[in-house]
Protein backbone atom coordinates (compact mmCIF):
# COMPACT_ATOMS: atom_id res chain seq x y z
CA UNK A 1 0.00 0.00 0.00
CA UNK A 2 1.58 3.10 -0.84
CA UNK A 3 1.16 6.64 1.46
CA UNK A 4 -2.16 7.63 -1.07
CA UNK A 5 -4.07 4.52 -0.39
CA UNK A 6 -3.29 4.42 3.26
CA UNK A 7 -4.22 7.49 3.55
CA UNK A 8 -7.59 7.49 1.90
CA UNK A 9 -8.14 3.91 3.79
CA UNK A 10 -10.12 4.96 6.77
CA UNK A 11 -7.40 3.82 8.80
CA UNK A 12 -6.52 6.96 10.04
CA UNK A 13 -10.18 8.40 10.94
CA UNK A 14 -10.32 5.14 12.79
CA UNK A 15 -7.55 5.51 14.79
CA UNK A 16 -8.37 8.97 15.71
CA UNK A 17 -11.24 7.98 17.16
CA UNK A 18 -9.93 5.11 18.92
CA UNK A 19 -11.61 3.03 17.20
CA UNK A 20 -8.65 0.85 14.74
CA UNK A 21 -8.25 -2.68 15.38
CA UNK A 22 -4.69 -3.78 17.27
CA UNK A 23 -3.73 -4.78 13.55
CA UNK A 24 -4.68 -1.40 11.97
CA UNK A 25 -2.72 0.02 14.54
CA UNK A 26 0.17 -1.42 13.86
CA UNK A 27 -0.03 -0.99 10.30
CA UNK A 28 -0.77 2.57 10.89
CA UNK A 29 2.50 3.12 13.11
CA UNK A 30 4.38 1.29 10.11
CA UNK A 31 2.95 3.86 7.46
CA UNK A 32 3.69 6.52 9.92
CA UNK A 33 7.61 5.79 9.85
CA UNK A 34 7.44 4.99 5.95
CA UNK A 35 5.60 7.59 4.51
CA UNK A 36 5.82 11.33 5.63
CA UNK A 37 2.44 12.32 3.73
CA UNK A 38 1.19 9.57 5.90
CA UNK A 39 2.54 11.24 9.16
CA UNK A 40 1.54 14.41 7.91
CA UNK A 41 -1.69 13.90 7.59
CA UNK A 42 -1.82 11.42 10.98
CA UNK A 43 -0.91 15.10 13.00
CA UNK A 44 -3.48 16.74 10.81
CA UNK A 45 -5.89 14.94 12.28
CA UNK A 46 -4.28 14.38 15.45
CA UNK A 47 -4.11 18.69 16.02
CA UNK A 48 -8.20 18.82 15.06
CA UNK A 49 -8.68 15.68 17.39
CA UNK A 50 -6.87 17.64 19.99
CA UNK A 51 -8.95 20.55 19.85
CA UNK A 52 -11.72 18.93 19.74
CA UNK A 53 -10.72 17.90 23.46
CA UNK A 54 -9.01 20.97 24.30
CA UNK A 55 -12.02 23.01 23.11
CA UNK A 56 -14.10 20.68 26.11
CA UNK A 57 -12.06 21.70 28.30
CA UNK A 58 -13.47 22.52 31.94
CA UNK A 59 -11.75 24.09 34.80
CA UNK A 60 -11.31 21.79 37.54
CA UNK A 61 -11.85 23.25 41.61
CA UNK A 62 -8.56 25.31 42.66
CA UNK A 63 -8.08 23.04 45.53
CA UNK A 64 -6.93 19.79 43.47
CA UNK A 65 -3.22 22.28 42.37
CA UNK A 66 -2.49 22.62 46.05
CA UNK A 67 -3.57 18.96 47.14
CA UNK A 68 -1.17 18.19 43.73
CA UNK A 69 1.66 19.57 45.43
CA UNK A 70 1.29 18.97 48.53
CA UNK A 71 1.56 15.13 47.62
CA UNK A 72 4.64 15.85 45.28
CA UNK A 73 6.14 17.25 48.42
CA UNK A 74 5.07 15.03 50.94
CA UNK A 75 5.83 11.65 48.94
CA UNK A 76 9.27 11.07 49.06
CA UNK A 77 8.77 7.99 46.38
CA UNK A 78 7.00 10.85 43.93
CA UNK A 79 10.46 13.07 44.77
CA UNK A 80 12.30 11.08 42.14
CA UNK A 81 11.32 8.96 38.76
CA UNK A 82 9.42 6.28 39.99
CA UNK A 83 10.34 2.97 37.49
CA UNK A 84 8.48 3.21 34.37
CA UNK A 85 5.82 1.05 34.21
CA UNK A 86 5.07 -1.99 31.68
CA UNK A 87 1.95 -0.22 29.93
CA UNK A 88 3.14 2.09 26.79
CA UNK A 89 1.47 6.02 27.47
CA UNK A 90 3.61 7.01 24.18
CA UNK A 91 0.07 5.88 22.16
CA UNK A 92 -3.28 5.89 22.40
CA UNK A 93 -4.53 2.50 24.17
CA UNK A 94 -7.39 0.18 22.26
CA UNK A 95 -9.29 -1.15 24.88
CA UNK A 96 -12.03 -2.68 24.42
CA UNK A 97 -14.28 -4.83 26.94
CA UNK A 98 -12.85 -8.02 26.65
CA UNK A 99 -8.96 -6.26 27.25
CA UNK A 100 -10.55 -4.51 30.04
CA UNK A 101 -12.49 -7.48 31.66
CA UNK A 102 -9.31 -9.26 32.01
CA UNK A 103 -7.53 -6.07 34.02
CA UNK A 104 -9.98 -6.06 36.87
CA UNK A 105 -8.06 -9.76 37.69
CA UNK A 106 -8.68 -9.14 41.34
CA UNK A 107 -12.50 -9.98 41.66
CA UNK A 108 -12.04 -12.63 38.68
CA UNK A 109 -8.55 -14.33 40.89
CA UNK A 110 -11.19 -14.33 43.98
CA UNK A 111 -13.96 -15.39 41.74
CA UNK A 112 -11.91 -18.04 40.57
CA UNK A 113 -10.27 -18.89 43.69
CA UNK A 114 -13.41 -19.65 45.34
CA UNK A 115 -14.94 -21.37 42.66
CA UNK A 116 -11.33 -23.69 42.97
CA UNK A 117 -12.58 -23.75 47.12
CA UNK A 118 -15.77 -24.71 46.48
CA UNK A 119 -15.33 -27.49 44.51
CA UNK A 120 -12.72 -28.78 46.52
CA UNK A 121 -14.94 -28.64 49.54
CA UNK A 122 -17.45 -30.00 47.46
CA UNK A 123 -15.08 -32.94 46.63
CA UNK A 124 -14.12 -33.48 50.22
CA UNK A 125 -17.22 -33.68 51.09
CA UNK A 126 -18.29 -36.38 48.46
CA UNK A 127 -14.86 -38.38 49.62
CA UNK A 128 -16.01 -37.95 53.44
CA UNK A 129 -19.69 -38.65 53.19
CA UNK A 130 -18.57 -41.59 51.45
CA UNK A 131 -16.10 -42.59 54.52
CA UNK A 132 -18.85 -41.91 56.33
CA UNK A 133 -21.23 -44.15 54.40
CA UNK A 134 -18.77 -46.72 54.78
CA UNK A 135 -17.55 -46.27 58.69
CA UNK A 136 -21.79 -46.96 58.36
CA UNK A 137 -22.24 -50.12 56.80
CA UNK A 138 -19.10 -51.50 58.98
CA UNK A 139 -20.97 -50.15 61.90
CA UNK A 140 -24.11 -52.08 60.96
CA UNK A 141 -21.29 -55.36 60.22
CA UNK A 142 -20.08 -54.74 63.32
CA UNK A 143 -23.13 -54.91 64.82
CA UNK A 144 -25.18 -57.60 63.14
CA UNK A 145 -21.40 -59.69 63.85
CA UNK A 146 -21.18 -59.00 67.27
CA UNK A 147 -25.03 -60.25 67.31
CA UNK A 148 -24.12 -63.46 65.44
CA UNK A 149 -20.98 -64.12 67.41
CA UNK A 150 -23.57 -63.86 70.61
CA UNK A 151 -25.92 -66.17 69.08
CA UNK A 152 -23.02 -68.55 68.33
CA UNK A 153 -21.65 -68.37 71.61
CA UNK A 154 -24.69 -69.18 73.33
CA UNK A 155 -25.19 -71.82 70.54
CA UNK A 156 -21.45 -73.11 71.68
CA UNK A 157 -22.86 -72.71 75.34
CA UNK A 158 -25.64 -74.79 74.57
CA UNK A 159 -23.78 -77.35 72.41
CA UNK A 160 -21.33 -77.58 75.26
CA UNK A 161 -23.96 -78.52 77.98
CA UNK A 162 -25.58 -81.13 75.47
CA UNK A 163 -21.89 -82.29 74.89
CA UNK A 164 -21.72 -82.30 78.82
CA UNK A 165 -24.70 -84.36 79.48
CA UNK A 166 -24.11 -86.42 76.30
CA UNK A 167 -20.95 -87.65 78.04
CA UNK A 168 -22.15 -87.98 81.41
CA UNK A 169 -24.65 -90.40 79.48
CA UNK A 170 -21.79 -92.01 78.42
CA UNK A 171 -19.99 -92.46 81.23
CA UNK A 172 -23.26 -93.65 82.76
CA UNK A 173 -23.62 -96.49 79.95
CA UNK A 174 -20.25 -97.45 80.02
CA UNK A 175 -19.67 -97.78 83.77
CA UNK A 176 -19.41 -101.98 83.69
CA UNK A 177 -21.64 -102.34 86.94
CA UNK A 178 -24.46 -100.83 84.93
CA UNK A 179 -27.32 -103.08 83.40
CA UNK A 180 -29.41 -102.06 80.49
CA UNK A 181 -32.95 -103.08 80.36
CA UNK A 182 -34.75 -102.40 77.36
CA UNK A 183 -38.55 -101.84 77.85
CA UNK A 184 -40.42 -102.70 75.04
CA UNK A 185 -43.65 -101.80 74.44
CA UNK A 186 -47.05 -103.35 76.14
CA UNK A 187 -49.51 -104.82 73.50
CA UNK A 188 -51.52 -101.72 73.14
CA UNK A 189 -48.30 -99.26 72.16
CA UNK A 190 -46.76 -102.21 70.28
CA UNK A 191 -44.57 -99.01 68.95
CA UNK A 192 -43.60 -97.97 71.96
CA UNK A 193 -40.02 -98.24 73.58
CA UNK A 194 -37.66 -97.09 76.44
CA UNK A 195 -34.34 -97.90 78.04
CA UNK A 196 -33.69 -97.98 81.45
CA UNK A 197 -30.10 -98.49 83.01
CA UNK A 198 -29.13 -99.74 86.32
CA UNK A 199 -26.73 -99.76 88.08
CA UNK A 200 -27.13 -101.77 90.99
CA UNK A 201 -24.28 -101.17 93.07
CA UNK A 202 -24.68 -97.31 93.31
CA UNK A 203 -28.54 -97.98 93.05
CA UNK A 204 -28.70 -94.97 90.18
CA UNK A 205 -31.46 -95.52 87.84
CA UNK A 206 -31.44 -93.74 84.73
CA UNK A 207 -34.60 -93.77 82.10
CA UNK A 208 -33.89 -93.07 78.06
CA UNK A 209 -37.28 -92.44 76.00
CA UNK A 210 -36.42 -94.23 72.86
CA UNK A 211 -40.19 -93.61 71.38
CA UNK A 212 -43.04 -92.52 73.53
CA UNK A 213 -45.92 -90.87 72.33
CA UNK A 214 -46.45 -86.84 73.62
CA UNK A 215 -48.79 -87.05 76.61
CA UNK A 216 -51.59 -84.65 77.21
CA UNK A 217 -50.49 -81.34 79.01
CA UNK A 218 -52.08 -82.88 82.11
CA UNK A 219 -50.69 -85.94 81.98
CA UNK A 220 -47.32 -87.43 82.91
CA UNK A 221 -45.44 -90.64 82.31
CA UNK A 222 -44.17 -92.53 85.24
CA UNK A 223 -41.79 -94.78 86.17
CA UNK A 224 -41.95 -97.80 87.97
CA UNK A 225 -39.93 -100.70 89.53
CA UNK A 226 -41.33 -103.85 90.30
CA UNK A 227 -39.50 -105.34 93.47
CA UNK A 228 -41.22 -109.06 94.76
CA UNK A 229 -44.25 -108.39 92.37
CA UNK A 230 -45.29 -105.03 93.78
CA UNK A 231 -45.35 -101.71 91.80
CA UNK A 232 -42.39 -99.45 93.57
CA UNK A 233 -42.86 -95.65 92.42
CA UNK A 234 -39.67 -94.58 90.52
CA UNK A 235 -40.83 -90.41 89.78
CA UNK A 236 -42.28 -88.83 86.58
CA UNK A 237 -39.88 -87.61 84.22
CA UNK A 238 -40.62 -84.99 81.25
CA UNK A 239 -41.03 -85.66 77.35
CA UNK A 240 -40.07 -82.85 74.58
CA UNK A 241 -36.31 -82.22 74.37
CA UNK A 242 -35.39 -83.85 77.79
CA UNK A 243 -36.69 -87.13 76.21
CA UNK A 244 -33.40 -87.01 74.23
CA UNK A 245 -31.38 -88.03 77.22
CA UNK A 246 -30.71 -90.16 80.05
CA UNK A 247 -32.74 -88.83 82.71
CA UNK A 248 -32.01 -89.66 86.55
CA UNK A 249 -34.48 -91.68 88.11
CA UNK A 250 -35.26 -92.57 92.26
CA UNK A 251 -32.46 -94.88 93.18
CA UNK A 252 -33.52 -98.56 93.71
CA UNK A 253 -31.27 -101.34 95.14
CA UNK A 254 -33.77 -104.58 94.17
CA UNK A 255 -35.87 -104.77 91.48
CA UNK A 256 -37.09 -107.57 89.07
CA UNK A 257 -39.01 -105.37 86.18
CA UNK A 258 -39.57 -101.99 85.29
CA UNK A 259 -42.66 -100.64 83.34
CA UNK A 260 -43.64 -96.95 82.16
CA UNK A 261 -47.49 -95.53 82.77
CA UNK A 262 -49.40 -92.51 81.57
CA UNK A 263 -50.42 -90.93 84.89
CA UNK A 264 -51.98 -87.55 85.73
CA UNK A 265 -49.48 -84.85 86.35
CA UNK A 266 -47.45 -85.42 89.27
CA UNK A 267 -47.68 -88.76 89.42
CA UNK A 268 -50.05 -91.25 91.23
CA UNK A 269 -49.35 -93.72 94.26
CA UNK A 270 -50.28 -96.78 92.04
CA UNK A 271 -50.02 -97.60 88.41
CA UNK A 272 -53.02 -97.73 86.00
CA UNK A 273 -52.44 -101.04 84.47
CA UNK A 274 -53.97 -100.01 81.62
CA UNK A 275 -52.26 -97.09 80.67
CA UNK A 276 -48.74 -98.94 80.48
CA UNK A 277 -47.47 -98.43 77.53
CA UNK A 278 -43.73 -100.33 77.98
CA UNK A 279 -42.67 -103.18 80.45
CA UNK A 280 -38.98 -105.05 80.63
CA UNK A 281 -37.80 -107.69 82.78
CA UNK A 282 -34.10 -107.49 83.98
CA UNK A 283 -32.34 -109.99 82.14
CA UNK A 284 -30.52 -112.81 84.37
CA UNK B 1 -3.17 32.92 35.49
CA UNK B 2 -0.52 33.39 37.89
CA UNK B 3 2.67 32.40 35.82
CA UNK B 4 4.06 35.01 33.74
CA UNK B 5 6.90 32.66 32.16
CA UNK B 6 5.79 30.96 28.62
CA UNK B 7 7.57 27.72 27.91
CA UNK B 8 8.13 25.96 24.37
CA UNK B 9 7.29 22.47 24.99
CA UNK B 10 11.22 21.72 24.47
CA UNK B 11 11.78 23.71 27.46
CA UNK B 12 8.67 22.13 28.95
CA UNK B 13 10.14 18.65 28.71
CA UNK B 14 13.18 19.43 29.86
CA UNK B 15 12.23 21.20 33.22
CA UNK B 16 9.73 18.33 33.93
CA UNK B 17 12.65 15.75 33.44
CA UNK B 18 14.54 17.75 36.27
CA UNK B 19 11.68 17.64 37.93
CA UNK B 20 11.02 21.73 38.45
CA UNK B 21 8.19 22.45 40.23
CA UNK B 22 7.81 25.71 38.74
CA UNK B 23 7.19 24.02 35.68
CA UNK B 24 5.23 21.30 36.76
CA UNK B 25 2.69 24.05 37.68
CA UNK B 26 2.80 26.17 34.32
CA UNK B 27 2.06 22.19 33.09
CA UNK B 28 -0.87 22.15 35.40
CA UNK B 29 -2.26 25.48 35.13
CA UNK B 30 -1.75 25.29 31.02
CA UNK B 31 -3.08 21.89 30.48
CA UNK B 32 -5.45 20.85 33.61
CA UNK B 33 -8.70 22.08 31.67
CA UNK B 34 -8.09 19.96 28.98
CA UNK B 35 -7.41 17.21 31.06
CA UNK B 36 -9.74 17.29 33.27
CA UNK B 37 -12.47 18.00 30.72
CA UNK B 38 -11.38 14.45 29.04
CA UNK B 39 -12.06 12.88 32.62
CA UNK B 40 -15.37 14.42 33.28
CA UNK B 41 -16.44 13.67 29.79
CA UNK B 42 -15.85 10.15 30.29
CA UNK B 43 -16.68 9.74 33.93
CA UNK B 44 -19.86 11.72 33.35
CA UNK B 45 -19.45 12.66 37.27
CA UNK B 46 -17.83 15.74 38.65
CA UNK B 47 -17.50 14.56 42.13
CA UNK B 48 -14.53 12.15 41.62
CA UNK B 49 -12.82 13.92 38.74
CA UNK B 50 -10.95 16.08 40.91
CA UNK B 51 -9.36 13.21 42.39
CA UNK B 52 -8.53 11.38 39.05
CA UNK B 53 -7.08 15.04 38.03
CA UNK B 54 -4.87 14.50 40.81
CA UNK B 55 -3.99 11.26 39.84
CA UNK B 56 -3.35 11.94 36.47
CA UNK B 57 -0.79 14.41 37.17
CA UNK B 58 0.81 12.58 39.78
CA UNK B 59 1.49 9.56 36.87
CA UNK B 60 2.68 12.18 34.69
CA UNK B 61 5.07 13.46 37.62
CA UNK B 62 6.07 9.42 38.28
CA UNK B 63 6.19 8.84 34.47
CA UNK B 64 7.94 11.67 32.65
CA UNK B 65 10.79 9.58 32.04
CA UNK B 66 9.39 7.22 29.89
CA UNK B 67 7.65 9.82 27.70
CA UNK B 68 9.74 10.22 24.56
CA UNK B 69 9.28 13.36 22.73
CA UNK B 70 10.06 11.82 19.04
CA UNK B 71 7.11 9.85 19.39
CA UNK B 72 4.65 11.80 19.70
CA UNK B 73 3.90 15.78 21.66
CA UNK B 74 3.45 15.92 24.99
CA UNK B 75 0.24 16.90 25.14
CA UNK B 76 -0.72 13.74 23.25
CA UNK B 77 0.89 11.84 25.80
CA UNK B 78 -0.86 13.46 28.74
CA UNK B 79 -4.54 13.42 26.90
CA UNK B 80 -3.85 9.56 26.92
CA UNK B 81 -2.94 9.09 30.27
CA UNK B 82 -5.66 10.89 31.23
CA UNK B 83 -8.06 9.07 28.96
CA UNK B 84 -7.05 5.81 29.99
CA UNK B 85 -7.05 6.46 33.26
CA UNK B 86 -10.55 7.59 33.60
CA UNK B 87 -11.35 4.77 31.27
CA UNK B 88 -10.13 2.08 33.39
CA UNK B 89 -12.09 3.83 36.11
CA UNK B 90 -15.59 4.23 33.64
CA UNK B 91 -14.49 0.25 33.14
CA UNK B 92 -14.02 -1.12 36.66
CA UNK B 93 -17.07 0.56 37.71
CA UNK B 94 -19.55 -0.69 35.42
CA UNK B 95 -18.90 -3.66 32.93
CA UNK B 96 -22.18 -2.89 31.46
CA UNK B 97 -22.49 -1.31 28.23
CA UNK B 98 -26.18 -0.11 28.92
CA UNK B 99 -24.61 1.74 31.93
CA UNK B 100 -22.27 3.33 29.09
CA UNK B 101 -24.99 4.10 26.75
CA UNK B 102 -26.78 5.39 29.75
CA UNK B 103 -23.33 7.63 30.49
CA UNK B 104 -22.93 8.55 26.89
CA UNK B 105 -26.55 9.54 26.69
CA UNK B 106 -26.23 11.79 29.80
CA UNK B 107 -23.04 13.64 28.99
CA UNK B 108 -24.33 14.62 25.61
CA UNK B 109 -27.39 16.40 27.60
CA UNK B 110 -25.31 17.89 30.34
CA UNK B 111 -23.44 19.69 28.23
CA UNK B 112 -25.60 22.84 28.90
CA UNK B 113 -26.12 21.64 32.29
CA UNK B 114 -24.22 22.29 35.20
CA UNK B 115 -20.97 21.87 33.87
CA UNK B 116 -21.54 24.79 31.71
CA UNK B 117 -20.26 26.88 34.93
CA UNK B 118 -17.07 26.05 34.60
CA UNK B 119 -16.57 25.84 30.87
CA UNK B 120 -13.32 26.84 30.21
CA UNK B 121 -12.70 30.17 27.55
CA UNK B 122 -13.28 28.04 23.96
CA UNK B 123 -16.73 27.27 24.69
CA UNK B 124 -17.78 29.75 22.29
CA UNK B 125 -15.64 28.08 19.77
CA UNK B 126 -16.79 25.08 20.56
CA UNK B 127 -20.49 26.00 19.91
CA UNK B 128 -19.18 26.72 16.82
CA UNK B 129 -18.21 23.21 15.99
CA UNK B 130 -21.17 21.75 17.46
CA UNK B 131 -23.19 23.40 15.13
CA UNK B 132 -21.38 21.84 12.18
CA UNK B 133 -22.07 18.07 13.87
CA UNK B 134 -24.64 16.18 13.22
CA UNK B 135 -25.66 14.80 16.66
CA UNK B 136 -24.96 11.29 15.49
CA UNK B 137 -21.48 12.24 14.35
CA UNK B 138 -21.00 13.97 18.20
CA UNK B 139 -22.81 10.83 19.75
CA UNK B 140 -19.94 8.25 17.50
CA UNK B 141 -16.91 10.31 18.19
CA UNK B 142 -17.56 10.83 22.12
CA UNK B 143 -18.90 6.99 22.39
CA UNK B 144 -15.31 5.80 20.63
CA UNK B 145 -12.83 8.43 22.48
CA UNK B 146 -14.26 9.22 25.76
CA UNK B 147 -15.95 6.06 26.33
CA UNK B 148 -13.46 3.84 25.05
CA UNK B 149 -16.33 1.79 22.87
CA UNK B 150 -14.68 -0.68 20.52
CA UNK B 151 -16.33 -0.53 16.91
CA UNK B 152 -18.87 -3.46 17.70
CA UNK B 153 -19.44 -1.90 20.95
CA UNK B 154 -20.76 1.03 19.24
CA UNK B 155 -22.29 -1.21 16.12
CA UNK B 156 -24.56 -2.77 19.44
CA UNK B 157 -25.35 0.68 21.01
CA UNK B 158 -26.89 2.51 18.14
CA UNK B 159 -27.80 -0.45 16.57
CA UNK B 160 -26.08 0.53 13.02
CA UNK B 161 -24.29 -2.45 11.01
CA UNK B 162 -20.68 -2.45 11.71
CA UNK B 163 -19.39 -1.73 8.20
CA UNK B 164 -21.98 1.77 8.67
CA UNK B 165 -20.09 2.97 12.01
CA UNK B 166 -16.45 2.75 10.18
CA UNK B 167 -18.03 5.09 6.76
CA UNK B 168 -20.18 7.43 9.96
CA UNK B 169 -17.41 7.47 12.25
CA UNK B 170 -14.68 8.02 9.29
CA UNK B 171 -17.47 11.24 7.90
CA UNK B 172 -17.71 12.36 11.33
CA UNK B 173 -13.94 12.55 11.70
CA UNK B 174 -13.01 14.16 8.55
CA UNK B 175 -15.74 16.42 9.04
CA UNK B 176 -14.06 17.60 12.41
CA UNK B 177 -11.00 18.15 10.82
CA UNK B 178 -13.09 20.04 7.73
CA UNK B 179 -14.08 22.70 10.71
CA UNK B 180 -11.01 22.77 12.52
CA UNK B 181 -8.19 23.12 10.71
CA UNK B 182 -9.46 25.70 8.56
Amino acid sequence: MDAQHFISSGIIELYMAGIATEEEVRELEAAIVQFPAVATEVESYRHSMEEYIRMQGLNPATDVKASLFNKINNEPNLQEGSPVPGQNLQQPKVVSMQEQETKSLSWKWIATAAAVLLVGSLVLNYVFFNRYKEFREYKDKYQSLLVSQNSILSKSNLYKTRLEQMQESMEIIQDPHVLKVPLPGTKPFPEALATVFWNPQSQQVYLKVNKLPEPAADKQYQLWAIVDGKPVDMGVFEMGDTASLLQKMKVIGKAQMFAVTLEKKGGALSPTMEQMYVAGKIPG
Amino acid sequence: MEHTATYTEAELVQGLKARDQKVFGYLYDHYSPALYGVIVKVLNDNSSAGDVLQDVFLKIWRYLDSYDERKGRLFTWMLNIARNTAIDILRSKSHKLDQKIQNITDAVHSINGPLAVHQSTDYVGFSRILEKLTKEQRTLIDLAYYKGCTQEEISRVLDIPLGTVKTRMRNAIIQLRTILNK
